[in-house]
This record gives C-alpha cells, structure tokens and sequence, in this order.
C-alpha cells in the first residue's frame, strides 16, 4: 500500500503543478473549452485554492456545476503589457471605444438572462444617450458595429455569452442581424476581479490621476491602509503576498523596482525559502541572480508569450537587438538600433514581409522593443533603450571567459 | 395652389389670405383694399405695409387665381384718388376657399396634441349602438340615419388622428434620449401613466365596439348609406356624379373603420396594433425611467460598476492607462515567463550577476536564420486504427462472400454442369475459377479431373461424361456455352452440411 500511496503522492505533485500553471497562464478556465484543465482544477479545487491563497493571496472560484473556474488575480502594479485583444487574427489590442463598449456592454447584460443583439445595441444606445461622459453609440456608423461584434466576441471567448442562433459577425454588415445570446450573469460579475468595485467611491472627480484611480481599484484592506495603519501580520501578509505576485506574473523581479521592505523579505532567508518551495511546487525553475530573480517555465505552458522565439520578426529581431544593447551600459537609441534591424531584414528578406516599408526598420526595432520591454529584458530612459542585467542570459558575446561552455554559438 | 405659402413675401400671402377666410366666415364675400388692411390688424399682421406693396400682392394672389377681382361701382366716390383706392373689390375663388382651408388644417395639425383617448372609443361605441337601434325601428327618418353616420364618422376621425398623432410623439419622445433628466423624467412618469390608463380596459371597449358594428351591418351598410344619402339632403348643384362620389365617401369610411376594429380580411385590427405600440412604449419607457432612477440613487453592484469603469475608460488619458485599467479591473491576462533554463541549475550560486552567469541555450538556427529548430516535438504519427478496422471488416465481408458461393457451389455429389442454370456473376466468377484449375490438371486413369482452389478448402472432380451434351449456364453477365460435363465440389473444411454431402 505504500506504494500506492507514494503513487498518490506524486500524482497530486503533479497536479497541483500543472493546475498552477494553468491557471497563472489563464485566469478563466472553462470546462467547454478546456475540458482537461477544468477537470484538473476541479479535482484539485482544495489544495490550488489554498497555495494561491497562501502565496498570492489570490481568491480562486471553482463552479464545479456551470463549468469554470476564476483566479482572481490582482495585480498590485498593473501594466500595460497584457491588454485586452481582438478575437480575430490580427489579435490587435482593445481600444478606447472597445474598452468602454465591453463595460457598459456587460452592465446592460446583466439585466436577463437572454438578450438579442439588436435589443443589446438599444439598451446601449440607450445606456450611452443618458450618461453625460460616454460618447453615444450609434448602430448606424460600421465603425461602431465592428467594434460591438469585437466585445461580443471577447464576451463570448469568456464564456459570458453563447450565441444559441445566428452569428455575431453579421451584425457588422447589417444592424439588422438577428442573433440570440443567453447570458451568464455570474460569470460575468467574476469577470471583474479587482477588490474595489469602481463605483464605490461614491464621487470621483473627473480627469482625476489615473494612477490614483488605479491604486484605488486595486487596494486591500486585508492589508491595513494608511488611515489604519498595518499591523505586523498584515505587514508580513502583504510583503509575501506582494512579491510572489510579482514573481508568479512577471518575466523578472527586480530587487531594484522592490520597495526596500519588499527587498528585505526577499532576499532573506525565510523569503528565498518561501519562492523556492513555490517555484518548486508550481514546477517552475527559479533562476536567482544577484540582481534579481525570475522563474523559468520549461513547458511554456504558464506565459502567453514566449521569449526567444521565431513566432514573429519583431521577436527575432529583438533577439539580435540584445547583443547590441549587451555591448553599452548606458543604452542606445532606436536610431542607433536601425541598423541591426536592417541586417536581420537583409538576412530574412521573405520574412519580413510586413516591415517592407520606408520605416519599416525603424518600426521593427520599435516593436523589438517592446518585445524586450514586455520580457523584462530593456526599459526605455527617455530616448535611450537600455538592457537590463536579465538580458545577459540571451546575450552571444561577452567579455567574461565563463561564457564559452555556456553558449553553444 | 399653394404658391403663396413660398418666397419671401409668404407670411404676407398667408396673412392676407387669413384674413379673407376670416371674412368670409362672416359672409362677407368681398373686401376693398381698407377693409383688407383692417382685418390684416384683427389677424394680428402689424408689420408695415404700404399701399402699393398689399396692391402688389393682392394682384399677385389674383394672378394665382387665388382672388377674384371685380370692380364696385356701387358706391359713391367722392374724389378720383378714393375711386382708385376702392373701386377694386377683392373675393376668394374656389382655389382660394380651398388654399385657405388648408392652411387652417396645416395650422391646426402643428397645434393639436395627438390623444389617445378612452371617452373617444366610448362615444365611438355609443353612436353604432344608437345608429343599430335606429336602423331597428323601421320608422327612423332618413335624416336621422345620415346625422348618426355623419356621428360616426366623426368620432373615427377623431380616433384616428389622435392616435397618429400620439404615436407621432410618442416616438418622438423615446428617441429624444438624453434631454434634460428632470423634465424627462416627469414627462415619461406622466406618459406611462396615461398610456397605461388607456390600455387598461381597451379590450373590453374594442369589443364594445366590434358588437355594435357587427349589429349595424346586420341591416345592410349599402341600405344604410342609400338611405342617408335621401337624407342628407345634397344641394341640387350636384349631379350624379357628386352622390356616386357621396356614396363612395361613405364605403371607404366604413371600410376605415372595419379595419380599425374587424377588418374583412381577417389581419390585425389597428386598434390591437395600438395596443401593441402602447405596451411596447410603457416597456421602453419604464426601462429608461429606471435607468435614470438608478443613476440617481448611485446605487452600487456589478452594473454600476461596469458603468463606472466605462466612464474611467471614456476619460482615461493615454492608450496605457487603457490598458493598465483593463489589467487592474479585470486580471484576465496570462502570466509571463522565460521558458529556457540552464541544464543544470544549482551550479550557479545565487549571488552571481547575470552578467556573469552562463548563458541559457539559445538556438543558434534562431541567430542565423530566425527559425527554431522543431527537435522537441516529433512527428505526428497517423492514426491507422480507423483504417486498420475498415480493412478488417472489408476481409470479413470479403470472406463471408466467399464462403457464401462456396457453399453455393457445394454440390453434394456428382452433378451436371447444366444444372447450375442460372449463378450471380460473384459465384459464377468462383465457378470459373474452379473449373478452370480442374481443366488445367491431366485427367487420371479413371477420366476423373481433380483440383483444389489455392487455399485448398474446396475440391473439384470433373469428368468428361463424353455424350457430347452442351450446357449452357446464365449470369446477368451474358451465358457460358460448353461441354456439359459431370461436376462434385466438395467442401474440405469442417463445415458440417459439406461433410454430410462428402
């Protein structure tokens, strides 16, 4: 038997791993698109919920009967690097129409449980006519109806709405489309998973500091606040909770972007102890440097993106742009990186089809950036773009002997 | 006819034109040009206006053929210039009577409030009851009937430009979302309320309604219209053709007020279709009054926060905050990590720099030409299960076919080959094949041929009988001619019924 229970053992090991990844690469997780994974988090509802809570502090919700699944991840400095995208090929970013759309889209949703685009756009016509800050929808304008189909079908990627007859898409060359939606109000309401709602501070003031609306959004009284005070314990809470946070979400944790008590728990000894039995438990590789520390996910299975790679030139080329940036401390500008760029387009003439303009150098050491920006790996200072100390991972060349068995180029 | 309502000088033409309607309303039939002037003041016309200009425009509506112009010599003029200022006497022509008309119609559309009203269908109803009880009585004059009709008649138009114009603006007042909020609201509140005071009970007056009508069309509604036709007495200036267009009048309004409450085709009533439009008004109505109520009380919950994070988006600065605001409010995105790590991680002391740390394995195909080799995955293999089972019972089938003809053929003891007679082509085919491996094989001492098929589960022994017979064997294919020789086919395997033939 004490095999088995050993069997049992590695088993929920196992799991558990995979249910983290899961669901730090996917914060919904439904069981009519994700079957297995559902299943997963479903059996493992108690110890996920428990590690995520012990770690993150992150609340996860598992609906074994409506079939999904939410970590509600918060983020205690939001970037912007994780928008919302269009569910369509280009996988385009949300803009400002698309961004409010989808939220006065799902406040009308939650009025029923069923609803027809048509009756849908009226109650926004409707909804956006009476507020004295939203510009008013008009189903008239195709501008306008592409950008609702783009949030239907971001609500219907969620699970919030299932088309049960017709299609969405044809509500963009006629208003007149009929398509019949049922509505999930409680995947819904999920869908929002920052502690403050929005509308509880009952008087904002309008154009008031974005930063302070966000930070308000996002703050826990768990923690203790500035009126308050924080006990230890919340103190103690808070500083695991927040550096993990970072640590589970984020390419790279700097000590450098850390608070000095943020600093001081994670390179102590408990701190260390703590990251490394997560990263353990969450079958990630914890890579700790002087510097920083960051966790390396073999699978790729917890990151919407991987780094380097060949799915796009901007990620090849900002592969080449590290060296370049390896070489100079203090950085160089997007002008000086053009020529890198012109010789990756030089070498990958097929390729690089959409860079094949004038600026298309210069548009692809901007997107290269960005890549390198998103990975942790640079920051921009003002014109200059300077490499950040995890970029020596990927660098070829370099002035210390160590690197030759490192490096198989 | 309505050319003075155009131009520049309309509101003069129209004023004027006012005017002798207004006079002609008292059966003053003509006016001079003072008398044009004084009751231009009583319209409420001050502007200035010379002698010459309202002589230019009153020669301007008689060119129209608006005005008729005739001279008055009747009077006493005592010097030439008054001669000239009245002799000229001004009438409106038919045209005219009917210009003035129309303005007065126009006018009044704009000023009237459209109604729905209850009283309206009541009345409506009162006046079929009372025109069925006096088609009862066979002594009811005719002119009784015409003015009942006339009554009528008047109470559906009534109804029916009320309702259109309601709706009119009742249309008017859901589109004009975003109005002042106080008034809006009051107006709607108020709207509701009477919308729903006319709906309640509209069923029970329609049927009011349609149970009188139905009992006036008992009587006939030609005899009716016949006779209120002798009673209406029409001015002997009209001909024939005047009360055949009288009597059309009367069908196309009876038929008006059929389709309002029981058309003759069987669709909608019209007043049923009001009753849709009025429910349908409460609904939208009501939904925009709470949603206003709503705004008011500031309530919170999931919608208002929705509606509170649509504003922040509508009034956030820059693309990032965009973003920034989505990551925050809803923390749907993934989370980002390296996915290329040492071999061997612990060699590495964590108090390196990563300046100084080996380098992780990074593709060198990827440096020299963007692409990474694919060793981690390999091949997809196929599937072959599906077409494994489909070859395997296709050899099933294809082994039962043939144990079929086998046992087909099976002749259990020795038979003329004629006596086969007619074989499917599949058997046939097996036929040949056996025979043609007993024809290939030398006969024995006894004049017997014998083979086996190749799996040597069926024998066949062939002897020539030599009488020279021929047989003839039929297949949908076409027919065998030959020897008719004397066949045995046996099964050899251990088939039971082959054994008992053997």
């Amino acid at each position: 038997m004490s095999n088995l229970a050993n069997q049992l053992v590695i088993a929920e090991r196992t799991d558990l791993a995979r249910g983290i990844k899961l669901l730090l690469a996917h914060p919904l997780i439904r069981a009519d698109t994700d079957p297995d994974g559902f299943d997963l988090v479903r059996r493992r509802k108690d110890t996920l919920t428990d590690w995520f809570d012990y770690h993150c502090g992150w609340a996860l919700a598992v609906e074994p009967r409506l079939g999904y699944a939410r970590l509600a991840k918060v983020r205690s400095d939001p970037d912007a690097s994780r928008p919302a995208r269009r569910d369509r090929s280009s996988r385009a970013p949300f803009d400002r129409r698309r961004y409010t759309l989808f939220c006065v889209a799902a406040a009308e949703l939650l009025g029923g449980p069923a609803t027809t685009i048509g009756l849908l756009a009226d109650r926004i016509v409707q909804a956006t006519a009476a507020d004295p800050v939203l510009t008013a929808f008009d189903a008239a304008m195709r501008s306008e109806r592409m950008a609702f189909v783009d949030v239907l079908r971001a609500l219907e990627s969620f699970g919030v709405l299932e088309s049960i007859d017709g299609s969405t898409e044809s509500f963009v060359d006629s208003a007149e489309a009929k398509v019949l939606y049922r509505v999930d109000a409680t995947l819904l309401m999920r869908l929002l998973s920052a502690p403050n709602g929005p509308s509880q501070p009952a008087e904002r003031d309008q154009g008031a500091d974005p930063d302070e609306a966000i930070s308000a959004l996002v703050a826990e009284s768990r923690y203790g606040n500035a009126e308050q005070g924080a006990t230890e314990v919340q103190c103690n809470l808070w500083l695991r909770h927040s550096v993990l946070r970072k640590l589970f979400d984020d390419p790279v944790v700097y000590w450098a972007d850390l608070t000095e008590a943020q600093r001081a728990y994670a390179t102590s000894q408990a701190g260390r102890q703590i990251m490394r039995k997560a990263a353990e438990q969450g079958g990630f590789v914890l890579e700790e440097r002087a510097e920083g520390v960051l966790l390396v996910d073999p699978e790729a299975m917890a990151t919407d993106a991987k780094f380097p790679d060949d799915a796009n030139n901007a990620k090849v080329a900002a592969l080449h742009l590290l060296d370049a940036l390896g070489t100079s401390r203090s950085g160089r500008t997007a002008e000086q990186l053009r020529g890198d760029a012109e010789s990756v387009l030089d070498r990958s003439p097929g390729a690089a089809r959409t860079y094949r303009y004038s600026d298309g150098p210069s548009r692809l050491v901007n997107d290269a950036v960005a890549v390198l920006v998103d990975f942790g790996l640079a920051r921009r200072d003002g014109e200059r773009i300077v490499a950040l100390p995890a970029a020596a991972r990927y660098a070829v060349v370099s002035g210390f002997p160590d690197s030759a068995g490192g490096n198989p180029s | 006819m309505f050319r003075f309502a155009v131009g520049a000088q309309a509101e003069a033409h129209s004023a004027i034109l006012h005017a002798f309607g207004e006079a002609n309303e008292d059966l003053c039939t003509a006016l001079g040009i003072d008398d044009v002037r004084s009751r231009l003041r009583a319209a409420d016309w001050f502007d200035a206006l010379t002698d010459e200009d309202l002589a230019e425009r009153l020669k301007k509506l008689a060119e129209w053929g608006l005005l008729d112009v005739v001279q008055n010599h009747a009077e006493n003029y005592r010097t030439a210039t008054e001669y000239e200022r009245r002799n000229l006497h001004y009438s409106l022509t038919k045209a005219g009577e009917a210009a003035c008309a129309g303005v007065r119609h126009a006018l009044a559309v704009l000023n009237e409030a459209g109604a729905l009203q209850t009283a309206v269908l009541d009345a409506l109803a009162d006046r079929l009851t009372e025109l069925a009880g006096l088609l009862d009585d066979p002594a009811t004059a005719d002119r009784r009937l015409f003015s009942a009709v006339q009554e009528v008649e008047g109470r559906l138009e009534a109804l029916r430009t009320g309702a259109t114009g309601f709706n009119g603006e009742l249309q008017r007042l859901l589109r004009a979302d975003g109005a002042d909020l106080d008034t809006f609201h009051e107006v709607k509140a108020a709207t509701v309320a009477y919308l729903q005071e006319f709906v309640t009970n509209l069923d029970q007056r329609t049927h009011a309604v349609v149970a009188a009508l139905g009992r006036v069309e008992e009587h006939g509604i030609d005899e009716l219209h016949r006779r209120a036709l002798s009673g209406a007495d029409l001015p002997p200036t009209a001909g024939e053709h005047a009360t055949q267009e009288w009597l059309r009048h009367r069908r196309s309004r009876w038929d008006g007020l059929r389709s309002w409450f029981r058309p003759a085709d069987g669709s909608t009533p019209r007043i049923d279709q009001l009753h849709a439009v009025a429910r349908r008004a409460i609904v939208a109505l009501l939904q925009v009054l709470d949603r206003i109520t709503e705004a008011r009380r500031h309530s919170s919950g999931a919608a208002a926060d929705f509606r509170e994070l649509a504003r922040w988006f509508a009034t956030a600065d820059r693309d990032e905050d965009l973003h920034r605001l989505w990551s925050a409010a809803f923390g749907l995105g993934s989370a980002r990590h390296a996915h290329l790590a040492h071999e061997d991680p612990e060699l590495v002391a964590p108090s390196t720099p990563w300046a100084q740390a080996p380098r992780v394995r990074v593709s060198a195909l990827l440096r020299s030409n963007g692409r990474t080799e694919k060793f981690a995955r390999t091949g997809k293999v196929r599937d072959t299960s599906a077409v494994a089972a489909l070859r395997a019972s296709r050899a099933r089938q294809e082994r039962a076919e043939l144990e079929a003809a086998w046992r087909r053929l099976a002749t259990g003891g020795e038979v003329r080959l004629s006596s086969f007679g007619e074989l499917e082509p599949g058997v046939f085919d097996r036929l040949l094949d056996l025979l043609g491996r007993a024809l290939a094989t030398r006969e024995d001492s006894t004049g017997l041929r014998r083979a086996c098929t190749g799996d040597g589960q069926v024998e066949i022994v062939l002897r020539d009988p030599g009488d020279a017979r021929s047989a003839r064997l039929r297949t949908s294919r076409g027919t065998l001619r030959g020897a008719d020789y004397l066949v045995d086919v046996r099964l050899l395997t251990d088939s039971p019924d082959a054994e008992a033939a053997g």
